[in-house]
């Protein structure tokens, strides 16, 4: 993955951060995975297709999500429950959003999938070969990881045709 | 004051924005995909829509077409995370008479919808 696919989720993600909680995020040391994402207590996941395509996924303790949460509805939350939910998945949508007229800037078109809410600790998820690439923010409540693996469309396509030979 | 149909899959986006909008004297009704918006116009025929793009079982730029091949007069504004030139243009297209970019601001989401969402 090389930076012109990257640096639109940390742009997007530290404007979006900024404005739903109130405070620009601070950026931690990027991590590079090629291992299976496991969810954390909360993750949000969003699909990413067009000239590039993977998987973008925000994923937080429990504390944090009811922390981020509670801001954006801007009340002390009593219960995780379908409003926060939805308010976690929103963020998600928004900073995938933001990211693809920022993938759009700098060539790459592409559409997002509505978010998908997963909440419970260790599920697996095959980021389809693909390396990740982690970015960790501290944020007000504390920390979220957003996890991009991206791929250019080209190299999706030649790494299928290497494996449509005859079986 | 116009009668306003909010249309998004978040719960939370519709509940913010209706807030907003009951709060400054509209009336609202809502929708959770663009399927449900198309059957909702024909029902309530609202001043204007405001209508999100990525939605499940039917998006918000094919409940724009479907609306406005039913009714060529009507208002909607898309608002959506995704603020691509490529889809503002498609959605301007497509009949849309404006696009705001979400996370909304409300002072510009208002400015908007007092624009265009008066009662003919």
């Amino acid at each position: 993955m090389d930076a012109t696919i990257i640096n639109p989720f940390v742009k997007a993600a530290v404007r979006i951060l900024g404005q739903e909680l109130g405070q620009i995020p601070e950026k931690e040391a990027l991590q590079l995975q090629d291992t299976y994402y496991t969810t954390e207590d909360v993750t949000v996941m969003i699909g990413v297709t067009g000239s590039v395509e993977g998987t973008m996924l925000v994923g937080m303790t429990e504390s944090t999500a009811r922390n981020i949460a509670a801001s954006m509805l801007g009340c002390k939350l009593v219960l995780f429950d379908e409003m926060a939910e939805s308010a976690l998945a929103e963020l998600g949508n928004m900073i995938a959003g933001s990211a693809s007229a920022e993938l759009e800037k700098a060539g790459y078109q592409c559409r997002i999938s509505p978010p998908s809410l997963i909440v419970g600790r260790g599920t697996i998820i095959s980021t389809s070969r693909m390396r990740r690439l982690v970015i960790p923010f501290r944020v007000p409540g504390g920390r979220i990881r957003i996890s991009v693996a991206l791929r250019r469309a080209k190299e999706a396509n030649q790494e299928g045709s290497r494996c449509s030979g005859t079986p | 004051m116009g009668k306003i149909l909010v249309v998004d899959d978040s719960a939370f986006a519709r509940m913010r924005t209706a807030k907003l909008l009951a709060d400054n004297g509209f009336e609202v009704e809502e929708a959770a995909n663009g399927a449900e918006a198309v059957r909702k116009y024909q029902q309530v025929r609202p001043t204007l829509v405001l209508m999100d793009i990525t939605m499940p079982v039917m998006d918000g730029l094919q409940a724009l077409r479907e609306i406005k091949r039913q009714d060529a007069s009507a208002r909607v504004v898309m608002c959506s995370a995704l603020g691509q030139k490529s889809v503002v243009l498609e959605a301007i297209k497509a009949g849309a008479v404006d696009f705001l970019v979400k996370p909304l601001q409300p002072q510009r989401l208002l400015d908007v919808v007092r624009k265009h969402g008066h009662a003919s």
